[in-house]
């Protein structure tokens, strides 16, 4: 269970004169519940990532209150994060390292011991199909072979609460539809899943909810049918379109002659 | 305390995987000492053959018999130096200096005029000015022994011409060893390899992982800011001290390697002394260490960090120019100064000469209270790192997953232009241009950008 509560962030931009103020993150509020797969859908530059890192902990919000599994993140960063797992955008492995090294140093930081880490780095390989990769160095691996590591990472401590920044980035079709396939069987185990992406596809074939985000906000929410419902298309792009960027500011861009 | 044994461990592991730094370490470490002391012995063992030769190079010392006869009898063999000596000098192919006898120099002796006799020598040949000294105290005890027998001759007492009596008496410890200053070379060496040791692990730990992004995923594990630092700091002050072992270690095997009497004599390092290396450079090592950590995180990349670093390099190799000009040797202030302080002391360790508790103390808590105060920097700039990341990410040009996928200058286009990407199979752009928003496949998006420049779209373009 994921709980944000009127959530805000601003970055400073630049320095002296150049400052500037950018608005990363107005008033977040939603909940994501367990068993639940809840897209948070936004172009680049939304506060996508940077809402993301404010649930993990890893920056604290301007204003606002986050709880992850009943705790809150900014009192108690430490337990809370016991009961996460983020598979951060940069997958950040170790190339030196092989990928069940990489996988198990996050065990034992998770408290987990030596064995059981292994054991259960093991499963985890089996179920994402990549048992024959556990033994190699990670340097040189592909976008796919990477995502697999860092999400077995992710996952080894069994988190209630998994939350994935746009998780099919370079992955081929079949990784893709792996990854999907992984996703559903979480859900059926209860778990709460929160899958930040830019791809509507993700969003229509798997999200149960989706959270809309432009410019910071959260400007729209529900499951797509009620979203498409809501701007009247049939398509989840156009009702995507409508709802990121608003009618009022969809001037027919004339500069070079081109309309959309 | 586990999860800081924990980094620890995975760091050295990863440290310990980079062979290539490995090995350059080791071999830098292990071999400097040695190479250094094979070449000063050789250099000693060279002088000193040549001081036990005892050949003087003479031309037309045929006119001065008498001046030969003197040399001779202090056992020093004559021998002719060639034609062209004065060529040979200044080509350096001539090690000693000439005495340079006149033809006339018999006559003028007879008829009471003196003489001009000439020590030739180049000054820029290194090996015939030492000489010059040697042959000029023959000539001179020539020249006094003349004027002895011409007094005494004439009834004037031995004495008489001798009214002051010159001695010296060098006051440097025995260890000391004259001119050959080749010791003060050891501390920096050493130095040295403290910082080669630690720095590619430094900036790998900090400045590598901001680099990779694995920091962030790092951040994102119930394991508190403290021990992380802790068990990284830990991983590089101990690839830090590797060398500087290595090197203590080198420098005892360096005295059995070491032929030359003389040197071995100059270099008194024993077991004791080595101890007091190790007590004075463990904590200058973990000193370097969180120091050059606390330098690369501030940096993005490994290029940054490299650069941040060799700050740290280059006021390590001027130190020891502080205190040249100093007329008093090492004055006190240099033991509060990071590097130079060791150095001093370890100075003062290969001269022989003693060190107070105090001496010791100073640098030893300069090292632990630097290390306390960089390890809490890094610490505390770790929390910000996240943000930093973030920050990067909003001044534009990389989609999320780190392509780069457009360059809104190059294309003519304000900021604020963004666009992404469809599913791998249909290719899909969404992007609001100035006003406007058009959404449509790659080909559109590059009609629209046609006339603007083409290779920065289609870096963009083919990114996605």
């Amino acid at each position: 269970m994921i709980e944000v509560h009127g959530v805000s962030k601003r970055f400073v931009q630049g320095r002296g004169k150049k400052a500037r103020q950018v608005q990363a993150v107005t008033e977040a509020n939603f909940s994501a519940a367990d068993g639940v797969i809840t897209g948070l859908l936004g172009p680049n530059g939304a506060g996508k990532t940077t809402l993301v890192r404010m649930i993990a902990g890893l920056i604290p919000p301007d204003r606002g209150r986050i709880e992850v599994g009943g705790m809150d993140v900014a009192a108690q960063p430490v337990a809370a994060r016991t009961c996460m797992g983020v598979l951060s955008d940069a997958r950040g492995l170790y190339p030196r390292l092989t990928a069940e090294e990489n996988i198990v140093y996050y065990g034992k930081l998770h408290g987990m011991s030596a064995h059981d880490a292994r054991v259960r780095a093991g499963e985890l390989a089996r179920l994402l199909e990549m048992e024959e990769l556990l033994g190699r160095r990670t340097e040189g691996f592909s976008q796919g072979e990477r995502m697999k590591t860092a999400l077995a990472r992710i996952l080894l401590h069994d988190p209630s609460n998994i939350i994935l920044d746009e998780p099919t980035n370079g992955l081929d079709v079949v990784a893709t539809r792996g990854l999907r396939g992984l996703l559903r069987k979480l859900r059926t185990e209860g778990k709460c899943i929160l899958l930040s992406t830019h791809i509507m596809q993700e969003v229509e074939r798997l999200c149960d909810t989706v959270l809309v985000m432009s410019r910071g906000s959260i400007v729209a929410r529900g499951t797509v049918p009620q979203l498409l419902a809501q701007t009247a298309s049939a398509d989840f792009e156009d009702a995507f379109v409508d709802l990121a960027f608003p009618p009022n500011q969809e001037v027919t861009s004339t500069a070079h002659g081109i309309k959309p | 305390m586990n999860a800081a044994i924990q980094v620890f461990r995975k760091e050295i592991i990863d440290a310990l995987r980079d062979r290539k730094t490995l090995l350059i370490i080791a071999l830098s470490s292990l071999l400097s000492v040695p190479a250094m002391l094979l070449v000063f012995s050789k250099v000693i063992s060279d002088y000193e053959t040549r001081d036990e030769q005892r050949v003087i190079l003479v031309s037309g010392i045929e006119a001065a018999p008498q001046l030969r006869n003197s040399l001779e009898r202090q056992t020093y063999t004559l021998r002719e130096a060639p034609a062209d000596y004065a060529q040979q000098l200044r080509e350096g192919r001539l090690s000693n200096p000439v005495l340079a006898i006149p033809a006339d120099f018999s006559t003028k002796l007879a008829q009471g005029e003196a003489p001009v006799v000439e020590i030739v020598f180049d000054h820029n040949n290194r090996d015939a000015r030492l000489g010059v000294g040697k042959l000029h105290k023959l000539v001179d005890g020539y020249v006094s022994e003349q004027a002895f027998l011409l007094q005494a001759l004439r009834g004037v007492a031995p004495a008489g011409l001798q009214t002051v009596i010159v001695d010296e008496r060098d006051l440097a410890s025995i260890k000391t060893g004259g001119d050959f200053q080749f010791t003060a070379m050891l501390p920096f060496l050493i130095i040295i390899a403290a910082l080669s040791g630690s720095i590619a692990a430094a900036i790998d730990t900090t400045a590598g992982e901001r680099e990779r992004g694995s920091l962030e995923s790092l951040l994102m594990n119930p394991v508190a800011r403290a021990s992380l630092v802790l068990g990284k700091w830990g991983a590089v002050a101990c690839t830090g001290m590797l060398p500087v072992i290595g090197s203590v270690i080198s420098c005892l095997a360096a005295r059995w390697l070491i032929q030359n009497e003389t040197l071995q004599s100059l270099f008194q390092f024993g077991i004791l002394e080595g101890i007091l290396f190790l007590f004075l450079l463990v904590p200058f090592a973990a000193e370097l260490a969180a120091l050059l950590m606390a330098l690369a995180v501030r940096c993005k990349t490994l290029k940054e960090a490299q650069a941040s670093c060799s700050v740290v390099i280059i006021a390590l190799s001027l130190m020891p120019i502080a205190t040249v000009f100093s007329p008093t040797g090492d004055p006190k202030w240099t033991l509060w100064v990071p590097g130079l302080g060791q150095q001093t002391l370890m100075n003062h360790v290969l001269k022989g000469e003693s060190l107070t508790t105090v001496d010791v103390l100073i640098p030893v808590l300069v090292s632990l209270t630097l290390t306390a105060v960089c390890l809490i920097y890094v610490a505390r700039y770790l929390k910000e790192v996240a943000a930093c990341v973030l920050r990067a990410a909003f001044d534009g040009g990389e989609a999320d997953d780190g392509v780069a996928v457009y360059a809104p200058e190059a294309l003519g286009v304000e900021r604020g232009f963004e666009f992404f990407q469809g599913a791998a199979d249909q290719p899909l752009l969404v992007g609001r241009h100035h006003q406007g928003v058009f959404v449509g496949g790659l080909e559109k998006i590059h009609a629209v950008h046609r006339h603007h420049d083409d290779a920065a779209v289609r870096r963009g373009l083919y990114s996605l």
